[in-house]
């Protein structure tokens, strides 16, 4: 395992900063999401996460990412079937945030 | 396993803490045209009671209690926050409508068809029960109404604590829950001391081992603590510790001896 979980890319001068998530974000490392968001969104009014390598997220992952889109223009990439896109429809996070799905 | 009794001391009449916190989410969301604070209990019959309410925040759960579904009842469900940015018109729940509404309490017909968007948070205890706070605005719910109504968990955890609404069951079920958090943080830093790793691969190892040893990862990391401190844990001053039975204690002695003696990774750059 060498990848981060959470790797940050930072804004440059025409794109948007970018999370890319992998693997499964729940309360043990929500923190560390909740920081690589932060840390890419800095000084940015937008901000894209990919959730297409998250195979799962728990209850503080989905309040992280309302937290972000209360502030954030969000778009998260997610897969087009399987349980992100679920969660973001029961959630209805799919409604306050840009929803980019990947075949 | 007794089943948790949520039932307020006094029927019928709504907690006053709770009402009183509902009071200042009332000030945090002006818009709020109903709050509620529901209990869901498993195994309890009803499962699912409304604890208080303001505004019309009692009628607008009830209906969806009762069948016509809704974000609180979809909170509990899955145990995440629910938006709806129009809540008579949302696809999700398409029995819970205008004319439902109107048909189960005509007189407010007016503040029905004022009704916009509503969100529910659930309070993440993981025991048997869940609190949910919820909230139906005159206008679409945002992303910061989420953020508000989450604001307020811990207040409600210590309401619910302090006005005895809880029997000890529940409490220290929801307190051994709290307490394990705490437990497994630390264990994550032992891990990450001992294989100078990062935390992700602390939790993972952790996670790994708990699955082999088919001991609960709370259960584990404290029996991690009680083996490398040679004493047990520290007690909280409320609720019930977590005990770690004969095969956590030997999950955790196994976990040890394979931490401490495993390779360190060579650091970037050597």
């Amino acid at each position: 395992m060498t990848d981060a979980q959470f790797r940050v890319t930072l804004a440059s001068d025409d794109t948007t900063p970018v999370v890319v998530a992998s693997g499964d974000i729940d309360l043990a490392n929500v923190a560390d999401f909740s920081d690589a968001m932060a840390k890419a969104a800095n000084g940015s009014t937008a901000l894209t996460v990919d959730l297409t390598e998250v195979n799962y997220c728990d209850s503080a992952a989905v309040r992280a990412l309302f937290a972000v889109a209360a502030t954030t223009e969000l778009t998260m990439i997610v897969a087009a079937t399987g349980p992100i896109k679920t969660l973001l429809g029961i959630s209805g996070l799919d409604r306050v945030a840009a929803v980019v799905t990947m075949e | 396993m007794p089943i948790p009794n949520f039932q307020p001391r006094e029927k019928g009449s709504d907690n006053e803490l709770l009402v009183r916190i509902l009071e200042r989410v009332q000030r945090d969301l002006p818009d709020a045209v109903g709050l509620a604070i529901t209990v869901h209990e498993r195994g309890h019959d009803p499962e699912m009671t409304v604890m208080a309410a303001r505004g019309f925040g009692r009628e607008i759960v009830q209906a969806q209690l009762d069948g016509l579904g809704g974000p609180v009842v979809d909170a509990v469900t899955h145990q995440i926050p629910v938006l709806s940015l129009d809540l008579w018109t949302d696809e999700r729940w398409p029995d819970l409508t205008l004319d439902q509404m109107v048909a189960r309490h005509r007189e407010h017909s007016a503040a029905w068809s004022q009704l916009g968007g509503s969100v529910a948070v659930p309070g993440v205890w993981e025991a048997d029960a869940t609190v949910v706070l919820s909230c139906t605005l005159d206008r679409p719910a945002t992303a910061a109404t989420v953020n508000t109504l989450v604001g307020y968990e811990q207040l409600i955890f210590a309401a619910m604590l302090a006005s005895g609404a809880w029997d000890g069951t529940a409490v220290a079920d929801m307190m051994a829950v709290l307490q394990s958090r705490g437990a497994i943080e630390q264990a994550k830093g032992a891990i990450m001391g001992c294989l100078r790793c990062d935390a992700e691969t602390a939790w993972s190892t952790l996670r790994r081992a708990s699955h082999e040893s088919n001991v609960k990862l709370r259960t584990l990391a404290v029996a991690l603590m009680e083996h490398i401190g040679g004493s047990p844990a520290e007690q909280p001053a409320v609720g019930s510790p977590i005990v770690p039975d004969e095969a956590a204690r030997k999950a955790a002695r196994l976990l040890w001896a394979v931490l401490t003696h495993a390779p360190k990774p060579v650091s970037a750059g050597n």
